[in-house]
């Protein structure tokens, strides 16, 4: 079959000495569709050609997209093992690095028990991959310390997902019918910025007059274009959606016979949400009555209306909490199960959605599986070829590795497509987690601020250098291409992770030829299980256009609207969610005054080890800076470009200061994709989520210094 | 060529997807050939897209004391060429919109040219098939005059300034396409 799938009748331009490939972006969750453009002759890649048949994205890109392609021939790949000898990386063949791994995992094994390995892996690659890292962990390593950076991302939209509806699916609708929607309601998203090739999707609706409420501490270039910009406070997410809850009750909004068939604790709802008026909303919140009176009379006239956040109400310690209540919003409404009306999250990475169904959560099996369901674990036992009995118990969430450490409970990690050394908050003491380790293996393809503490670093594959498939924003599996032979000596992570189990004598259960094999065991685990992919074959993606999850059967044309009968909990009705005013981790006190939150910006992917490296990327946005309300920063005598220094109870660090008046003038604002010295993960609060264990990243107190003389570090 | 280019201001994000298309296309010598300015960051995040306009009796190429820049029989506005081209820099000053860019190290300005070996074909310059938010479309004719139509039309229905924050405020006067 042709690497090249465009429709009849679609333009592409085809010079003759290349050909195209057709495959999707490597960032953000909404895996933008685009044809890779190889020469023919020697192979090399040579840019990127628009995809305009892709429905989701029609050949629109970022900029990270657009020139995403610059990474997989980038100069700085790391192209052969590097072992650490006396401080300094040494490349040394593969033959030596497994030599070393299989020494010390074996050493630490036996001296320290099984639990003295653990993996820390990432959702920025294929379903086949990410499958593969959690039996890797509990087969090849035998180990119950496995979790992954999603945690950081994701897990609070899944826990609300799960609390309210029963299942985990990102999106309840296709988002090609984003277009017919009348309303939308995004909470901590600022997708302009984040997803910006969904934007085309509000501005179609908005050309019919669709109406945008945009809830976000700052005037994002998201909330700019929305009829109704609720600016709260960070953190105060759970007072609006119980105060807007309160509105659609007391007016009538309320689709009362959907909510008495389809919904649990209406009643408790009722209640609860009974003094959570305007006025009271008003004072947590600090949006103006008019404001919310405003939003609240747009959504609950609204016949079609989506729901939708991201990690502004997620990354919180109430992240579950304020999913739930957003959703439960929507179940008021009725609008969940029906045509252009739901809730979605903003999938932050790639495979943000695959990534966390299938066994790479400390307590979850492929399939969405529980590892505390005897049923799950003798089922997944079964396809693995192991004993039930060897199958290790839950481990601990992806920050909480970092207390093993210090405990000396966690001797080794491996981790594998992730950046905690900038993406983790508290920072400093994730460094001083990784200096305590006795061994640490990084796999990627950059040399990241995590691989500089390895002793050994592993030659990974971009995403251009292997097949496999993805799961978007939507929860739409699609397929990503090989583009190119694997760079220098670097290996696919499923065949590093085949070697190591090699090495530990688990051969037997990673016999791959090919992705192929792997996807075909990988679809048999999901098989019954609630995200299950048993249905989904590599020609079906290619036929129509992806394949929505559930898709049980070959026959099975895959799930575009969930829970149109039925939600996934077990007597079929959704949980609305009843939950009370409580305050964020840190509010601000006299020796902290103000507000820090954090976030991207459209030029940067995550913990910035790709896109910094990327030279238009760089020249747009170099470095990170603080954002501030000239009203605050005139309290400080804050010109733009004056040097600031930000302290919180964990560090401090010092940016640039950048004028305007699109934020709010008691909160300051800091994009994250920068490490050591210039991650504003050194100032967050580690306060988790109680279910989701996710960080607060968006919400912490700070105080501000200004400093007359300062030199930037480096930015790479 | 059928089809125009259509930029709607108010649709920028300011991602600055177009300038990074741009220097993809296969012409471009990875230079880019178009803008992307804030209207004023202290106020707004407000950005808007600048692209030349393929002038129909373009300055820079009246300027041009060496007949350097030319015009394709579709009306595309050519960079200037090479072996013509003295670099005095006429054109960069005499463009109304600052559209031309000058080279100091090859001595040479350059310019959009609509992507020529994409837009000959009717394939869709680069900034106009990646801009994520329709700010910059290449659409036929027709299209383009229903758009505007339609645009008076959500007035009438919806009202002039149907947004809390009113970015009209922050479009210059001289984009007065949509001002009504």
């Amino acid at each position: 079959m042709s690497d090249f799938v465009a429709k009849k009748g679609v333009k592409n331009l085809q010079h003759k000495d290349e050909k195209l490939i057709t495959t999707h972006c490597c960032y953000c969750g909404m895996q933008c569709g685009m044809h890779i453009r190889v020469h023919k002759r020697t192979g090399e890649v040579r840019g990127v050609e628009p995809r305009y048949d892709w429905p989701v994205t029609m050949g629109k890109m970022c900029p990270k997209g657009v020139t995403a392609y610059q990474t997989i021939e980038h100069e700085d790949r790391i192209k052969k093992p590097l072992i650490k000898k006396n401080g300094k990386f040494v490349e040394a063949s593969w033959e030596e690095a497994l030599d070393l791994i299989e020494k010390n995992y074996k050493g630490l094994q036996s001296k320290y028990g099984k639990d003295a390995l653990s993996v820390f892996g990432g959702v920025s690659m294929t379903n086949e991959k990410c499958y593969l890292v959690g039996k890797y962990a509990r087969v090849a390593l035998g180990t119950r310390y496995i979790d992954y950076n999603g945690r950081f991302c994701m897990s609070s939209a899944a826990g609300g997902f799960i609390r309210t509806f029963g299942v985990d699916r990102g999106s309840t609708l296709p988002w090609t019918e984003l277009e017919h929607s009348d309303c939308f309601f995004m909470a901590g998203s600022n997708t302009a910025e984040c997803h910006p090739t969904s934007i085309q999707w509000f501005w179609k609706a908005k050309d019919k007059g669709a109406k945008m409420i945009v809830v976000d501490p700052r005037e994002t270039p998201t909330a700019r274009v929305a009829d109704v910009h609720l600016d709260l406070k960070p953190g105060t997410d759970s007072a609006l959606a119980n105060g807007m809850m309160h509105i659609l009750v007391k007016e009538g909004y309320v689709d009362e016979a959907y909510v008495q068939e389809r919904c649990n604790n209406y009643e408790q709802l009722k209640e609860q949400v009974a003094h959570f008026t305007p006025e009271y909303t008003s004072e947590k919140t600090g949006i103006s009555i008019e404001k919310i009176l405003k939003a609240a009379h747009i959504f609950g006239r609204s016949k079609r209306s989506v729901v939708m956040f991201a990690r502004g109400v997620e990354q919180q310690s109430k992240g579950v909490d304020n999913v739930a209540l957003y959703s439960s919003m929507s179940l008021l409404k009725g609008h969940i199960g029906k045509f252009a009306s739901g809730v979605a999250t903003f999938t932050g990475q790639g495979n943000g959605q695959g990534g966390r169904e299938h066994g790479q959560k400390s307590d979850l099996l492929p399939g969405y599986r529980k590892l505390t369901d005897p049923e799950a674990v003798k089922y997944i036992s079964s396809v693995w070829g192991i004993d039930p009995e060897e199958m290790p118990k839950p481990g601990v969430s992806a920050y909480e590795m970092f207390d093993e450490i210090q405990k000396g409970n966690i001797r080794a990690m491996h981790v594998i497509c992730s950046n905690p050394a900038v993406s983790a908050p508290n920072t400093e003491y994730i460094w001083d987690g990784f200096k305590k380790l006795d061994f640490l293996v990084v796999s990627d393809f950059f040399l990241s601020e995590t691989a500089e503490y390895a002793d050994v670093v592993l030659p990974a594959t971009s995403w251009a250098e292997d097949e496999g498939t993805t799961t978007n924003i939507e929860g739409r599996v699609i397929r990503i291409r090989k583009v190119r032979e694997p760079y220098g000596d670097s290996k696919t992570d499923w065949q590093i992770m085949s070697e190591i189990a090699k090495r530990m004598g688990k051969e037997k259960h990673f016999d791959y030829k090919n992705v192929s094999e792997i996807f075909e065991e990988f679809r048999l685990a999901t098989k019954g299980g609630k995200a299950d992919y048993y249905g989904v074959t590599y020609d079906k993606i290619d036929e129509q256009d992806g394949v929505f999850w559930p898709c049980p059967s070959e026959d099975h044309p895959g799930t575009p609207t969930m829970f149109k009968e039925r939600f996934a909990t077990e007597d079929g009705k959704a949980n609305l969610a009843i939950v009370d005013w409580r305050e964020p981790g840190e509010i601000p006190t006299e020796d902290y005054p103000h507000i820090l939150t954090t976030g991207r910006v459209v030029y940067h992917y995550l913990s910035g080890n790709q896109t910094r490296r990327v030279n238009f990327l760089m020249e747009q946005c170099p470095l990170p800076y603080v954002e501030m309300h000239p009203e605050l920063a005139s309290q400080y005598n804050f010109q733009d470009g004056d040097f600031c220094k930000l302290t919180t109870r964990r560090s401090s660090m010092t940016v640039e200061v950048k004028l305007t008046k699109a934020i709010r003038e008691d909160t300051v604002f800091i994009p994250y994709h920068w490490g050591k010295e210039l991650s504003v993960n050194q100032l967050t609060n580690p306060c988790l989520d109680p279910i989701s264990r996710m960080p607060e990243f968006k919400v912490c107190a700070v105080k501000l210094q200004k400093i007359a003389e300062y030199e930037m570090p480096s930015p790479i | 060529m059928n089809k125009i280019m259509y930029l709607e201001f108010e649709r920028c994000i300011g991602c600055r997807s177009c300038q990074a298309a741009c220097r993809e296309c296969g012409d471009h010598d990875a230079k880019e050939r178009n803008y992307v300015e804030y209207v004023d960051f202290m106020e707004s995040r407000q950005t808007y897209p600048m692209l030349c306009m393929q002038c129909k009796d373009p300055a820079c190429a009246r300027v041009c004391p060496a007949n350097a820049i030319q015009i394709t029989e579709e009306g595309v506005v050519l960079s200037a060429m090479e072996e013509k081209c003295i670099g005095c820099r006429n054109c960069t000053f005499g463009c109304p919109f600052g559209i031309p860019k000058f080279d100091f190290e090859e001595n040479k300005m350059y310019k959009c040219d609509m992507c020529y070996d994409r837009s000959k074909h009717d394939i869709a310059p680069m900034c106009a098939s990646v801009c994520p938010s329709d700010a910059i479309r290449f659409i036929d004719y027709d299209e383009m005059m229903q758009l505007r139509r339609k645009r008076t039309q959500m007035n009438l229905i919806e009202g002039k300034k149907p947004q809390e924050g009113n970015k009209w405020e922050y479009v210059p006067e001289f984009f007065g396409v949509y001002s009504d």
